[in-house]
């Protein structure tokens, strides 16, 4: 299969490679698994309690190019934003910025799993979850 | 989901209208090859939509249809018939990798009855739903992280005994929980051939569910015998 340029430089350059303090307060681990092939990714955040703002983001993906891609795609995306704001991100946008094909959306899948994980995580430790469940109850 | 479960292709041969009874891809009667559109791979060997299968048979019936659509004898036929015969052929050796594996066999099954195993799987198991206990990912990717610690070693052209140790009782384990969903496997399907319409979707679900969980042992026992050379 031919991989995208795009593809190609995350997966012979992956940023962001590594692993955070996973016992420390301020990070959050998402660990997901692919059903679709067996391909599992470990995406981790480091908020900042302050203004709720990942600062730091690293993965370790076992997985096809396409989904190391993604993943590091994902952690680029995440550093900056609010947990809010990097929630917003979909598949579909890695879809479309690594121009994978339909086989290897599932790839993608992953990484939005990883992120949402992650973030899930870092909100269950810091009691952040019922805030959000209000907002969306009150809609 | 009304995805029917009997066999429903076209019934008679279109040169001689003899009932296609042994066999949907070639005519019993006129030795005619019959065009292969909406032919599932179960169709094609005259089988029901079943997951025990007679392996030899299945084997037999491979050859002999193999030998008798074989595009060489259709040289001298009309240009339809020998598209016809070169779709046969192939539909045929699809059909036949397909069905002689048993896990591709599920996989297919599990695909005809509109559960999706790739991509947009709208089936009964939701996605959220389709993640592995936390335990049996934690152990996956602890496994994965020595895997690659082992294989920087082997680069190196170090050995780590202990590290060699633990692999291969990784190994062993996974390929213990390997067996064990086989087997589960083997029961399910046991279950969706005995079953009816009523009992069915239960088995399709558990085995849609044992092949997600299959695919990460899979994955690890095909990695660890790489790495331990098997
Ligand atoms: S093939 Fe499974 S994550 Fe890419
Ligand atoms: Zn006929």
């Amino acid at each position: 299969m031919a991989y995208s340029d795009k593809v190609l430089d995350h997966y012979n350059n992956p940023r962001n490679v590594g692993a955070l303090d996973k016992s420390s307060d301020e990070v959050g681990t998402g660990l997901v698994g692919a059903p679709e092939c067996g391909d599992v990714m470990r995406l981790q955040i480091r908020v900042n309690p302050e203004t709720q703002v990942i600062e730091e983001a690293k993965f370790r993906t076992f997985g096809c190019g396409s989904a190391i891609a993604s993943s590091s795609l994902a952690t680029e995306w995440v550093k900056g934003k609010t947990v809010d704001e990097a929630l917003g991100i979909k598949n579909t946008d890695i879809v479309k910025e690594l121009a994978l094909p339909p086989v290897k959306i599932h790839c993608s899948v992953l990484a939005e799993d990883a992120i949402r994980a992650a973030i899930g995580d870092w909100k269950k430790k810091n009691h952040v979850s019922e805030a959000v469940e209000v907002a969306v109850a009150a809609k | 989901m009304s995805t029917t479960l009997t066999t429903s292709a076209p019934a008679t041969c279109w040169a001689c209208s003899t009932a296609l009874g042994e066999s949907p891809l070639l005519c019993v009667a006129c030795g005619k090859v019959q065009p292969t559109t909406s032919l599932d791979y179960f169709h094609a060997f005259a089988l029901a939509r079943k997951l025990q299968i007679d392996l030899p048979g299945l084997e037999r019936e491979f050859h002999r249809l193999s030998r008798r659509l074989h595009p060489d004898r259709f040289a001298r036929a009309t240009p339809q018939e020998q598209e016809w015969s070169l779709a046969a052929t192939a539909l045929l050796n699809d059909a036949y990798r397909t069905l002689r594996d048993p896990i591709a066999r599920v996989e297919y099954l599990l695909k005809l009855e509109g559960l999706e195993i790739g991509e947009e799987h709208a089936g009964v198991n939701k996605r959220a739903d389709r993640q592995p206990p936390a335990d049996l990912l934690e152990e996956v990717f602890e496994l994965n992280m020595q895997l690659e610690e082992m294989r920087m070693t082997q680069k190196m052209g170090e050995s780590d005994p202990s590290l060699q140790r633990d692999l291969k009782s990784a190994r062993t384990k996974f390929e213990t929980l390997l067996s064990e969903v086989d087997n589960d496997l083997a029961t399910q399907g046991r279950a969706w051939d005995e079953g009816d319409a009523a009992t069915r979707p239960a088995a399709a679900k558990a085995m849609a569910a044992l092949l997600d969980r299959r695919r990460y042992l899979r994955n690890l026992v095909r990695d660890v015998n790489q790495v331990l050379g098997a």
